[in-house]
Parts: structure tokens; C-alpha cells; sequence
């Protein structure tokens, strides 16, 4: 520490290594001058990528990732975490799915669904603020938990045969712009202005950056966190409505590995797990940009296997080249 | 000063108080029947030494403990303080020692962490920066606040938090050490800012070590010795001698006076060591059965020297010769093995396993020393921590204590027990005895002379220049990468030093050594 005590905004560095270095400090800028580079490239390769059909089926298939990804990345900012998001998004599912069963009118089915999410988060929040239990471990437990559930009450089985009328959420368009989509924008703007803005969430940065000297400063860190969980359980829950709506069914095994997506999405577009830095934009276009990496792959006919392989090795990139302007930074 | 509105604060209930106030943590009573008040418009400083229950007491007036018995009174009326919120809503605000900033956040927001102003929850950045300015400008502080809190010196960042103590508007003001970062003048700035506030009503508890300071701004004393209430007098009636005195209790320790003569061969040589962008042309050469200081300010870069000798920093040129052998070390691995021991600056970040007990801590630097055939040997590690403890008389429960429990003075003795364990034959010190009480001081400063008498060569890195003039043969003062003198100690005194680290002295002060450089 004592090293980096002299001010250093000051000094004076290479052109290029300034325009890399804030290329690298906003990472959105770079992630979307990354997405432009594959949808040019990608457009002259293979005349079906720049279609309109494809882009739908894109961002349709990404909208579930990119809502929970707003709760993850905010989460992430606070120095927390949420595995649970893909059991609860199941959870919710499979609940929702069952409740409409019994005939109960969709607005209510739908909000009861959230409300299950947000008791999820609240119980995470609880675990690992009151109990203090490391969030990796907590909501490991909550995970396995909330997936368990799912499972024994549709005894592993989709809910399906659910009222037309649902499908209204996951299938409509409007203009041309199905609905799922235009909300998930809607939410992914609104909650990057909050972010931004508003004195709640600036809060966030203060406890992820240190959580003792924010408690000094007079903030209520374990009623934000509790806050923070909730959210990332409701915004889940959101998204396995959304997904049992589309494919008019709850499904116990939807959201299965989704949570590693989110994360890793989430610190391509600039969050980090030691928290107090990340943006909502940042990590919505970390999903884009995995997306768009999925699809290319799909479009050239790659095996899915590889498809892991190239995200996992753009994740490590994405972190290693942070790494490292950090630490020429010094 | 502020005799008048003393006398006007005795009419009214105190703003706060400590009535009988006894804390526990476990078994361990840090407080013991504590009796403190806070009258409006004084300036009342709590003085003890490390341990003796200044910090409690500031916890528990900011709601970080409440009393396990006696009762706190806010304006006469009985107060349970839940937590710092709650604190601060009662109109206590508090600077801690340790800095708590977000540091990627803006000044601006750091100040008013939580708090910005905002309408319907949305934050008012042109009036959050408005206001920000205006309170750093009664600190004479003119930077950008939209810049984040990283990129300020640490005493521009002291200030900052200073600041966002006083935006709270509270009525009762608790510092713990606010100046430890600060050069002269910004003392002088804080100082005037105190003044302004407790002729508005405002009542300031002050914790420091500075005597002098002390002396300065208060108007009453309070002195707490082992979790007891000592004394509690009006600044013009007690001397710093007095206080000293009773914070230390019977013991005198004195000044620290050792052999200064020296004949040893020499152990370490150091000629043009250089940096580009951090120092330059760096020799000097310490023999053994020698302390020689190293003085300077804040940036001068006194760390990066020291750091780059032992391989933590690379990327230095020039010499360093140990027992004539040219060296250069890639790790501190290898400097260790060569025979270099170091004691980091920050204690909690780099010195020690905080929740790692006393004897795991003394042995983290020679494990293999304790090892046989993969194996640690318990009763080797008992032995020698208890050895370890003995020569500094570390007050701990006992060798499984944590390391984080104990007191700064302890954990300091712990980190210099590690380290001379292995016996180096050249131990380089970073500010040994920062925030470490009275008692200790002299423990360490003992020790380190018994230890330089035995012949190691010792190196001490300090900001306290009286601790360096009166611990150490020859001191070497740095300004801004620059070896500015290698003067003795006989020459040296707290002004020529502050002058030559300072800089404005150039080669007046230089010039009582023949050259200033390279010597010997």
C-alpha cells in the first residue's frame, strides 16, 4: 500500500497505452466496439447471421441470462454472490406452472411466483448477513435446496397443458418486438440508471469497495444486502416466468447451470467478485456478447462442447487482461 | 483557550457521558468503571497508552459496543447507542484512525458515503460536488471531487475523511488520531476548523499520541490507564509530563540512550542504487553492531529503497554488496537466505495473520527451522515463542491468543519477534513503533540496541524523527528519491532532519558531513 501512496492521476503516460487503458477502464466501450467486430464479421461470413429472424431468436434466448444478470451484477458490486439464481428461476417456474394449474388468475399466480424468488433472497440475504456464512456456501445450500423443491413437487415431471392466455408474457410482440425482449430492456436501462443515480444503489459501491467502513459511515449494510438478495431472487423468479410462459410449461430442470452464464457474463462486463466495481450495462453486455459468441458458433456449425471451451477461455482472457493493466498500473 | 464557553457548557447537561462504563469482551475487562464527559464547546482529549481503553471508549459513544455495565447519557437523558447509524442520528460523528473510504468512489461521494443529496432517492450530483468543495475549502484543500479517492496522497485522504465527519453537522465530534497523516500546516488548517466548531457549541473528543498536540487544541484532559479512569483535569492545570506520567504509571522508561560508538565490518553496501521514476543514485553502507535511521517525508520513496534492496521491487540499478558479495534479489526468499530480515510498515495488511495465534505468527518466518522430516515440531514452536515473548514481555493470554486480540504495542513486538528470530545479520524496520504507546516503544527500541550490541546491522525506516535521533548512530534523510544527507546523531536533531527532508536545506545541513553521498 504504501507504495502507490503518491498521487498518480498526474503522471504522464504513452498515448497508446492511455487510449488501451481507458479502453480496458470502460469496459462497455470495449465490449461493444467487440460486439460490432462479430456482427461485421459474422454478416459477411454467413448471410442468415444479420437477419432480423436470428437477432430475435438471439436476444429471446438471452433475455432469462440478461434479466438475472441486472440482480448478479449488482450483487457482485456489494462483494456478494447468488448461486441460487437458476434453481430459483426453476422454482418459480414449476410453481407458477402449478398454481395457475389449480386455476388462480395469472396476475396472481405470477406475483406469488416472485414473492417465492424474493423469500429465497431474503433467506440467502439472512444466511449470509445474520449467520454470516460465505455466500459460495450459502447459496450453494439454497441451490441445491430451491432445485430440490422443484423437483419433489412436480416429481421431476414439467408442468405443462397450462391456459393459453399465459403465454401472452414469453410469446406476444408488440411492433414486431417480442415482449420478453422489450421488457428485459426496459428493466436492463431502468436498473443501470438506479445503478447509476440513486442514493439506494450508490450504496452498493460503498459496501462492496469495504463493508467495515461503510458500516461506519452510518449505512445499514446488512439491510442493503438483505435488499440486494431479494431483488436478484425476485429478478430469477422473473425469469422463470418468462421461460415457463414461453415454453408454456414449468420446468424443474430449466435454469441448470445458468448462475455460471450469469457470473461469467457478469465479469466479462467488467464486475469483479471483490466487489464495489461493475455496472449493469457492463454486465448486460457481457450476456450480449456471450450470446453473440453462441450463435456465431452455432451459425459455423461448431459442436456445443467447443462452444464451452471458447466461453471459458474468454472469461480467463477478459479477467487476465485487467490483471494486468492493473498491474502496470500500479 | 475557550475559557468562556467552558464556563457557559457547565450550565448545561454535558453532550454526552460516560458514567461508570464497563465493557468486557470474554473474559478480558478493557474497561473498568470509566467515568468521561463531554461538555459543549471543549475540546476533551482522552490520552492513555495502547490498550488502555481510548478505542472502547470511542466504540462505544459510535454504537460499535454497547457497555456490558454503567450507563452513556446523551444530553443527561440514559442512551442505549445501537450501532453507528444510530450514532450518527443522535448527532455523533466519528474520524477513525483507520481510513474508511471507498476508493474508486469519488471524493465527493466518499464524503457523503450514504448521504447525498438527493430528490425522490436520486442523487443531486452538481449540488453533492457543490458542498463537497465547500467543506474540503475550510481545509484549504482545492482538488477535483469527482476524482476518485485513490488517486489522492494519504493526507489529502485523511482530510477527505474528515470531512465526511463534519458534513453529518453533528454535535459531537470524536476523533482518533486525525493528524498521524498530516504535514504541519494541515495540522494548523484542522486545528483552526476545531476552533470554528466548538465556538459553535460543538464538542470534540481527541485521541492521540501527540502530546504537543494535545497540548494545543484541548481544553480538558482525561487520562486511562488499564481500562481505569485516571485523571481528568483542565489542560492548563497538567503538563505533558504529568499526563505521560500517569499513562505510564509507575514505570519511567526514559529516554533510550545506547553504545554509540561502532566498529564492526561492514555488512551491507549499497552505491548508486537508482530507480527511474522513484529514486536515485541511492549509497550508503551500514556495518555491523550498527542502527543507522532513515528519515523522510511522506513520497519520499523511502519504501521503494528499502523494498528494492530486500527483491520486493524490482527493476533497480546499481550495487548492493553484502559482506563484500555483490547480490541482487529477484524474491524476498532469497534475501532471507542471504541473511536479510524485514519488517513491513502496515502490521495488519503485511506483517501478520491477524487470526493466526501469537506462536503461529513468530514462527511464519523460519518454518523450516521448525520442521523435521515434514513434520512441525510443537514443542520447538513453544519454546521459542515463549523465548520470543519473554524477551519483549508481550502481554497475551497465551501462545494460542490470536494475533488480532492483541493490542498494537504487542502485535508491533510480535512482527519484530518474528523477524529477529532468525537472527539476520541485517534487519531493515519500517517505522517500528508506529501507533505503538509509550511502554512498548522503549521495549522495542531496548531490544533493537541489545540486538545491534550483539553485532547485527540494523536499519530503521522511520517518520519519527525523535525516535531516529535518540535510537539510532547515523541517520540518512531522503527527500523525494534524493539522498539529501548520512549524518550522525550527535548532528542530528528533529528540526535538522524535518529541514533536510523537507528539502529546503540543501547543502547547509549536508555540509556537516564532508560528503554527503557516498560514505565510507
Amino acid at each position: 500500500m504504501t507504495m502507490t501512496v503518491q498521487s498518480d492521476y498526474s503522471e504522464k503516460r504513452p498515448p497508446l497505452l492511455r487510449i488501451l487503458q481507458a479502453f480496458v477502464d470502460i469496459r462497455e466501450l470495449m465490449l461493444i466496439v467487440l460486439i460490432a467486430a462479430i456482427i461485421i464479421v459474422m454478416s459477411n461470413l454467413n448471410p442468415y447471421f444479420f437477419s432480423f429472424s436470428n437477432f430475435r431468436a438471439v436476444a429471446v434466448g438471452m433475455a432469462p441470462t440478461a434479466i438475472i444478470v441486472i440482480g448478479m451484477a449488482i450483487l457482485l458490486a456489494s462483494g456478494g454472490f447468488d448461486l441460487s439464481v437458476g434453481s430459483v428461476m426453476a422454482l418459480s417456474s414449476t410453481v407458477v406452472a402449478m398454481l395457475l394449474l389449480t386455476g388462480m388468475p395469472i396476475p396472481l399466480a405470477v406475483i406469488l411466483g416472485l414473492i417465492l424468488g424474493g423469500v429465497v433472497g431474503v433467506v440467502n440475504g439472512v444466511l449470509v448477513t445474520g449467520l454470516g456464512i460465505n455466500p459460495l456456501i450459502a447459496t450453494l445450500g439454497t441451490m441445491s435446496i430451491a432445485r430440490g423443491i422443484a423437483l419433489v413437487l412436480t416429481e421431476g415431471f414439467s408442468v405443462s397443458s397450462l391456459p393459453v392466455s399465459f403465454a401472452w408474457i414469453g410469446k406476444a410482440d408488440i411492433g414486431g418486438f417480442p415482449v420478453i425482449v422489450l421488457l428485459t430492456i426496459l428493466l436492463v436501462i431502468a436498473f443501470d440508471l438506479a445503478v447509476r443515480h440513486t442514493r439506494f444503489f450508490r450504496q452498493v459501491y460503498f459496501i462492496g469497495a469495504n463493508e467495515k467502513a461503510a458500516m461506519l459511515s452510518g449505512i445499514h449494510v446488512t439491510r442493503v444486502r438483505i435488499i440486494l438478495y431479494a431483488l436478484t431472487g425476485v429478478l430469477a423468479a422473473l425469469a422463470g416466468v418468462l421461460l415457463a410462459s414461453r415454453l408454456m410449461s414449468g420446468t424443474p430442470t430449466a435454469g441448470n447451470g445458468i448462475e455460471l452464464q450469469v457470473l461469467a457474463a457478469a465479469v466479462i462486463g467488467g464486475a469483479s467478485l471483490r466487489g464495489g466495481e461493475g455496472t449493469i450495462l457492463g454486465a448486460f453486455l457481457g450476456v450480449v456478447f456471450v450470446a453473440l459468441i453462441n450463435n456465431t458458433m452455432t451459425m459455423q456449425a461448431v459442436s456445443i462442447y467447443w462452444q464451452m471451451i471458447v466461453i471459458g477461455g474468454v472469461l480467463v482472457s477478459a479477467v487476465a487482461l485487467d490483471m494486468l493493466i492493473r498491474s502496470k498500473r500500479g | 483557550m475557550n475559557a468562556t464557553s467552558i464556563r457557559d457548557g457547565e450550565a448545561a447537561p454535558p453532550l454526552i457521558q460516560l458514567d461508570a462504563v464497563a465493557k468486557s469482551f470474554g473474559s478480558n475487562l478493557v474497561l473498568d468503571g470509566v467515568d468521561f464527559e463531554l461538555r459543549p464547546g471543549e475540546v476533551h482529549a482522552l490520552c492513555g497508552e495502547n490498550g488502555a481503553g481510548k478505542s472502547t471508549c470511542l466504540d462505544l459513544l459510535y454504537g460499535l459496543h454497547q457497555p456490558s455495565d454503567g450507563k452513556i447519557l446523551c444530553n443527561g437523558k440514559e442512551q442505549r447507542i445501537e450501532n453507528p447509524s444510530h450514532a450518527q442520528s443522535l448527532g455523533i460523528s466519528c474520524v477513525f484512525q483507520e481510513l474508511s473510504l471507498a476508493g474508486a468512489l469519488s471524493v465527493a461521494e466518499n464524503i457523503y458515503a450514504g448521504r447525498a443529496p438527493a430528490r425522490m432517492g436520486v442523487v443531486d450530483w452538481p449540488e453533492l460536488r457543490r458542498r463537497a468543495e465547500a467543506l474540503l475549502a475550510e481545509f484549504g484543500l482545492e482538488i477535483d471531487v469527482s476524482m476518485p479517492v485513490d488517486s489522492l496522497p494519504i493526507s489529502s485522504r485523511q482530510i477527505v475523511e474528515i470531512a465526511k465527519a463534519l458534513s453529518l453537522n453533528s454535535r459531537v465530534l470524536l476523533l482518533d488520531e486525525p493528524t498521524s497523516a498530516l504535514a504541519p500546516d494541515e495540522v494548523d488548517a484542522l486545528f483552526d476548523v476545531l476552533r470554528g466548531l466548538t465556538r459553535k457549541g460543538i464538542g470534540i473528543v481527541y485521541v492521540s499520541h501527540h502530546m504537543a498536540e494535545i497540548f494545543r487544541i484541548s481544553d480538558r484532559v482525561t487520562v486511562l490507564r488499564d481500562g481505569r479512569h485516571i485523571s481528568t483535569l483542565p489542560a492548563t492545570q497538567t503538563s505533558q509530563e504529568q499526563v505521560v506520567a500517569e499513562m505510564i504509571g509507575g514505570a519511567h522508561p526514559g529516554d533510550v540512550s545506547g553504545s554509540r560508538t561502532v566498529n564492526g565490518d561492514k555488512v551491507v553496501a549499497v552505491t548508486g542504487l537508482s530507480h527511474p521514476g522513484e529514486f536515485e543514485d541511492i549509497s550508503f553502507s551500514i556495518n555491523a553492531g550498527e542502527i543507522v535511521g532513515m528519515a523522510g517525508l511522506m513520497g519520499a520513496r523511502r519504501s521503494e529503497i528499502v523494498r528494492s534492496i530486500v527483491g520486493l521491487v524490482q527493476g533497480a540499478t546499481g550495487n548492493v554488496e553484502l559482506h563484500d558479495q555483490p547480490v541482487k534479489f529477484t524474491s524476498i526468499r532469497q534475501a532471507m537466505r542471504a541473511g536479510i530480515g524485514f519488517v513491513p510498515e502496515e502490521r495488519k495488511t503485511e506483517g501478520l495473520f491477524l487470526e493466526q495465534s501469537l506462536s503461529d505468527n513468530l514462527i511464519a518466518a523460519s518454518l523450516a527451522e521448525h520442521t523435521s522430516m515434514g513434520l512441525m515440531r510443537n514443542g520447538s514452536i513453544r519454546a521459542a515463542s515463549r523465548a520470543a515473548i519473554d524477551a519483549f514481555s508481550v502481554k497475551a493470554s497465551g501462545l494460542a491468543e490470536e494475533v488480532g486480540a492483541l493490542s498494537g504495542g504487542n502485535q508491533q513486538k510480535i512482527m519484530l519477534a518474528k523477524w529477529l528470530k532468525r537472527v539476520p545479520d541485517l534487519l531493515i524496520v519500517e517505522e517500528p513503533t508506529k501507533g505503538v504507546d509509550v511502554g512498548a516503544k522503549f521495549q522495542i527500541h531496548t531490544e533493537l540496541q541489545r540486538r545491534a550490541a550483539e553485532g547485527m546491522a540494523i536499519l530503521v525506516v522511520s517518520s519519527d524523527f525523535p525516535e531516529l535521533v535518540s535510537l539510532c548512530s547515523r541517520i540518512l534523510v531522503v527527500h523525494e528519491g534524493r539522498l539529501m544527507g548520512d549524518i550522525p546523531a550527535e548532528q542530528a536533531s528533529e528540526s535538522v532532519l524535518l529541514q533536510m527532508a523537507a528539502g529546503t536545506t540543501l547543502r547547509s545541513a549536508a555540509s556537516a558531513t564532508p560528503d554527503s553521498g557516498a560514505t565510507l
